[in-house]
């Protein structure tokens, strides 16, 4: 979270200066629930070593709410999970975006489907659901193309899902 | 005595010779004569997707023929003369990793042999096996190849000199639909194709865009165009045809028409990876059918529909069977009188039917894993 | 690093854009951010910047005409409104520029104007547009 939290951190800063703790925490609110003002986006999720992978036995499944538009193999079961390459993969910096409904609250959630890179196919989970995909004149809603093409290592391995807020309307 | 008297005749019948198995020649098989009821069969093997490649299978006999190693997810076509199939792939220098070289090779179809290639900038589009994804000048004097970085242009080589000649800017638009000498379209986000014209160098001479011919919100078209004796057919999402005239200086868009009545619009859809297939003479067009909605476009068919090119009507729709095939992903008619269907399924069957009563002659198991493009020699 | 006046701007630009319910961080998200990438800082030899660039191509005509001609901008479902948003909403949030002036933000109007006619020619146009800029104060990068 680095642009977007830094612009709040001054913002508080320079509030809490001028104001009593109680309204700058009212303000502050009054930002945060106004979701169209503050979204979980744009922030830098690239993948950091982070821990064993844990998959839930949902994400291992095509038809999880989340891989609403994913093509490829599903990182859960390649040694990863919907939110972690597997070890010894690379992220994509690049990616196709989805907005995918999930039925457990009602939301619609805009979805990251970045690809892992630089071993071969993981050949296990291959899923290819398509709605919303549009063909690759426009890229941005493509999932056909290798999204690893940027990558040193461009050899796709398996794809993610990763939320990166709740889509407005 | 008796006993032994059988066992002695016994025993000397056993040993009447037979001659001996001459010894063998080990030969390499040769490719034959070509028949118009072959097919080129490209596999992108998804499960291990550096090992792609592409089958030479005879319509006839029901036997491969032979194959053509293609790389990591390969543009293939073949040259107008039909003798040389061109391959626009990926290799990297470990197998599954360490430096990318992207290559165009070029392969005998009278041997199956590589012949030669030309190393182009590690820059070739990965993305769905299309026709598109490398191309000729109908005089086989330029191969065009899309790059896709993601930044989008294109590449023009000169395959009698093994020479990369340039790269054209597309502004956004994607993959390379060739005409005539020196022209190359591609298509763009705003519904618009971008035609870039050619010297004799390979160099861009000048560039005009379309009008819009469709609406990427509303209707997006299928990329996966259909050649036309005279230019191209777009399919969309929803079933309309976009019929353009390439033959003039000015890409002529003809008045689109639908695949679907208006109770089947929204409903029956065009699906899968090669969704069309025309057979020139008869003026047919041959289109996998499906019923699905909203993100069904790349379901295959359980139908094949047959539209008549000249009246637009609707002449046969063929309900396949496809619960151990399962749908068909890609569509391909031979272009001779006695026409074979080859359909492509997602369990990897090749189907032929009969391209004129869509009777089933045969089912081909398994050739290859995930067979998606299908090519007339 | 952003000072106190990018902050200032940058959330009156996010509470007027609130008052049109437009939501420039998400329509980047999903139109842009893709390829642009999270930092707006692309991708070196691939895609360019829009970090440090953009707000620098809108300091002249010639460099906003060039801005709203690019296929991304061209070419986007974004409505005349919702791209000056995210332009706008880009400028600010992504320049870390000595300069303490702003380009003026984008109109629906200006944006109307122009985009509907795609560049032909994006790198060639770049260029120019680039060196022209160069000579009158903080530019984009030449190349990236």
């Amino acid at each position: 979270m680095k642009k977007l939290d830094r612009v709040f951190e001054n913002s508080a800063r320079s509030l809490a200066k001028r104001t009593s703790r109680r309204s700058l925490l009212a303000s502050l609110g009054q930002l945060l629930t106004g979701a169209a003002l503050m979204p979980l986006l744009p922030i830098d999720r690239t993948a950091r070593a982070q821990e064993p992978a844990r998959p839930s036995p949902d994400e291992q499944k095509c038809e999880y709410w989340k891989y609403c538009a994913i093509d490829g193999f599903l990182c859960a079961c390649c040694g990863g999970t919907s939110t972690s390459c597997p070890p010894g993969t690379q992220s994509s910096p690049i990616t196709w975006i989805g907005t995918c409904h999930n039925p457990a609250d009602g939301r619609d959630y805009i979805v990251s489907y970045n690809d892992c890179c630089g071993k071969v196919s993981c050949g296990d989970c291959f899923c290819d659901r398509n709605e919303g995909e549009k063909p690759m004149y426009r890229l941005s809603r493509n999932n056909d193309v290798n999204w690893c093409m940027a990558n040193s290592e461009s050899n796709y391995h398996c794809s993610v899902s990763v939320i990166l807020g709740v889509a407005e309307k | 005595m008796l006993l032994i008297l059988a066992a002695g005749i016994a025993s000397s019948w056993a040993a009447a010779p037979t001659p001996p198995l001459p010894a063998e020649h080990l030969t390499i098989a040769t490719v034959g004569p070509k028949s118009p009821h072959w097919v080129y069969v490209v596999d992108y093997a998804y499960n291990n997707e550096i090992d792609s490649r592409v089958w030479l299978f005879d319509g006839d006999t029901h036997r491969r023929i032979g194959q053509i190693d293609t790389g990591f997810i390969p543009g293939i076509n073949l040259s107008p003369d039909g003798r040389t199939t061109a391959v626009a792939t990926t290799y990297f220098a470990r197998g599954g990793h360490g430096t990318r070289t992207d290559v165009v090779e070029f392969n005998d179809n009278n041997t199956l042999s590589k012949t030669g290639e030309i190393v182009i900038p590690p820059k070739h589009a990965h993305t769905l096996a299309m026709l598109f994804t490398i191309g000729y000048s109908s005089d086989q004097k330029f191969v065009y190849v899309p790059y896709l970085t993601p930044a989008a242009s294109f590449g023009v080589l000169d395959p009698a000199r093994k020479k990369v000649l340039s790269e054209i800017d597309t502004a956004g638009c994607t993959l390379v639909y060739p005409w005539g000498p020196n022209h190359v379209s591609s298509i763009c986000e705003s519904g618009r194709l971008l035609t870039v014209s050619l010297d004799a160098q390979g160099k861009e001479s000048g560039r005009t865009s379309s009008e819009p011919f469709f609406d990427v919100d509303k209707d997006p078209v299928f990329a996966q165009a259909v050649p036309l004796k005279d230019g191209y057919a777009f399919l969309s999402f929803l079933g309309e045809v976009h019929e353009i005239d390439f033959t003039q200086p000015k890409l002529a868009m003809r008045t689109p028409w639908s695949l679907v009545s208006a109770t089947e619009k929204g409903t029956w859809r065009p699906g899968g990876v090669q969704i069309g297939a025309v057979h020139g003479s008869l003026n047919r067009l041959f289109v996998p059918m499906h019923k699905g909605g909203d993100g069904s476009h790349k379901a295959g068919g359980t139908e094949i529909w047959v539209f008549d090119l000249k009246s637009h009507q609707r002449t046969a729709r063929w309900p396949l069977d496809t619960h151990v095939t399962g749908p068909a992903v890609a569509v391909q008619v031979s272009q001779d009188a006695t026409p074979l269907l080859f359909l492509a399924t997602e369990k990897s069957h090749l189907l032929i039917l009969d391209a004129q009563t869509g009777k089933l002659k045969h089912d081909e198991p398994s050739l290859g894993q995930t067979p998606q493009l299908l090519l007339n020699p | 690093m952003i000072r106190a006046a990018g902050v200032a701007a940058a959330l009156a630009a996010l509470a007027a854009s609130t008052a049109n319910a437009a939501n420039p961080a998400q329509d980047y998200a999903l139109n842009c951010m893709g390829c642009h990438g999270t930092e707006a800082r692309g991708i070196p030899g691939k895609v360019p910047p829009l970090a440090n660039a953009l707000s620098r191509f809108m300091r002249s005509p010639e460099g906003r005409n060039y801005v709203l001609r690019v296929p991304g901008a061209a070419n986007s479902a974004l409505s005349n409104e919702q791209l000056a948003a995210v332009l706008n909403w880009l400028a600010v949030t992504y320049d870390s520029s000595a300069s303490a002036t702003q380009p003026a933000p984008f109109t629906s109007t200006e944006v109307a104007a122009v985009r509907h006619q795609p560049l032909l020619s994006v790198l060639a146009t770049r260029s120019a547009v680039v060196h022209n800029l160069a000579t009158t104060g903080p530019s984009p990068p030449p190349r990236y």
